[in-house]
């Protein structure tokens, strides 16, 4: 265990493990948009930057994404001050004008005093901040479905050959990340559509309330040895059986004790 | 349009069946066919076993991969700096004239695709016009003629 002082308040925290996750632990708000536990830290969106020194740094201070930044002892954080303000704003800016339409956006920068942007608005914005979050969650989930597209302005995020992807499975996990909420995706009649493909839900037995495609419970059974029958009842209807099941073991025992 | 993808195994027979090799295939690839057919992508993925998203991503990253056919002889004009100062702005609209088609375009008889470059590093000939490979300089607005002349000799 280390100490680190955030905000004044001294904290313990492990040696290296991310400000950014400290800081949360700590109830301390930092924005983060490209940021999400189940992928390795990304330092794409900047918003997260905090200001960091040290007694011994004569006064220096640093500038750092603090999803990306290891935990050292000694280390004297600042997530609030003016200055990471001011940074934050600057980035907010920006994001305002490429996302003029995201209501996530829009919040986040008026907090920071970015009621509207200073800057040109993109037209036709299409709201995507390209953090990469949804390719990375994809990959990280084992399907590689998706990925960025081309470079510089004309960069984005589609399926491979702007085709409906082979390999995606339609668990939409890249919609659910989505910082501004940009992925679209349909649930029809049972059916489901994203990045123009369409997949078959699966309809639960007991209630008829649709879960997952069956695409996702196929890859899912492949890969973790699970019985397939296992996702024909939801998990609402599977929590009631068990209940059930326990009440009646409950019952069954007091008898037997009294 | 159809392509005879028989080229490909032995392609991929040069190199380690791995996803690193996955650059120097496409680049293969493309100068074998002057363009990435779709379907030497889907078959490429397969084959080093990398996901196609990535093989997608990548051949649109790179300026040297093209997903449509690309001409014969790839013209592109130099407007680096010292190529804009000597009157490439002038050369890029002859040849534009010439072929009848804008910068980043290809002529209908997939014989010349015309591109735009930053530099090329050889600002002593400026203005510099390459030729595929061949490198020309100290090209003029007469001079194009001839150069598209020699082009459509081989």
């Amino acid at each position: 265990m280390i100490s680190m002082t955030i905000n004044g308040k001294v904290v313990k925290a492990e040696k290296g493990e991310m400000l950014l996750k400290v800081t949360r632990r700590e109830g301390i708000d930092i924005p983060a948009l490209c940021h999400h536990d189940a992928v390795e830290p990304f330092g794409g969106c900047r918003l997260c930057m905090v200001e960091i020194t040290k007694a011994d740094w004569d006064g220096w201070k640093n500038y750092v994404t603090a999803c990306l930044y290891p935990a050292e002892d000694g280390l004297i954080i600042q997530t609030h001050s003016a200055k990471v303000n001011e940074l934050r704003k600057g980035v907010l800016d920006l994001l305002a004008a490429r996302c003029p339409n995201s209501p996530e956006i829009r919040e986040l920068a008026a907090e920071y005093g970015v009621p509207q942007t200073t800057l040109e608005e993109v037209p036709d914005a299409d709201n995507c901040i390209m953090c990469g979050l949804c390719t990375r969650v994809c990959e990280r989930l084992g399907f590689k479905a998706i990925s960025t597209v081309g470079r510089g302005h004309s960069k984005q995020v589609a399926p491979p050959l702007n085709e409906a992807p082979p390999d995606c499975v339609g668990c939409i996990s890249c919609a659910q990340v989505c910082p501004t909420n940009v992925i679209p995706y349909k649930d029809i009649n049972g059916k489901r559509t994203i990045w123009e493909k369409q997949f078959e839900l699966i309809a639960c037995k007991e209630c008829g309330k649709h879960t997952i495609t069956t695409d996702f419970a196929d890859a899912l059974c492949e890969r973790r040895a699970i019985p397939r029958d296992y996702f024909d009842v939801c998990d609402d209807c599977r929590r009631k059986e068990l209940s059930l099941k326990m009440g009646s073991i409950v019952a069954w025992s007091r008898e037997g004790t009294s | 349009m159809n392509h005879d993808l028989s080229k490909l195994s032995a392609i991929y027979d040069r190199y380690p069946r791995k996803p690193q090799s996955l650059i120097a295939v496409l680049q293969d690839i493309q100068k074998e066919y002057n363009f990435l057919p779709c379907e030497a992508l889907k078959q490429t993925a397969e084959e080093l076993n990398v996901p196609l998203s990535k093989v997608f991503s990548v051949s649109t990253f790179y300026n040297a991969f093209s997903l449509v056919p690309k001409g014969e002889k790839v013209i592109r004009i130099c407007v680096g700096t010292t190529c804009h100062i000597r009157g490439a702005k002038q050369i890029q609209e002859q040849l534009e004239d010439e072929l009848k088609i804008k910068a980043g375009q290809t002529t209908e008889d997939l014989q010349f695709s015309l591109e735009v470059v930053a530099c090329v590093g050889a600002c002593a000939m400026a203005p510099v016009v390459a030729v595929n490979e061949r490198y020309h300089g100290n090209v003029t607005v007469g001079s194009c003629k001839k150069l598209l002349k020699k082009g459509k000799k081989g």
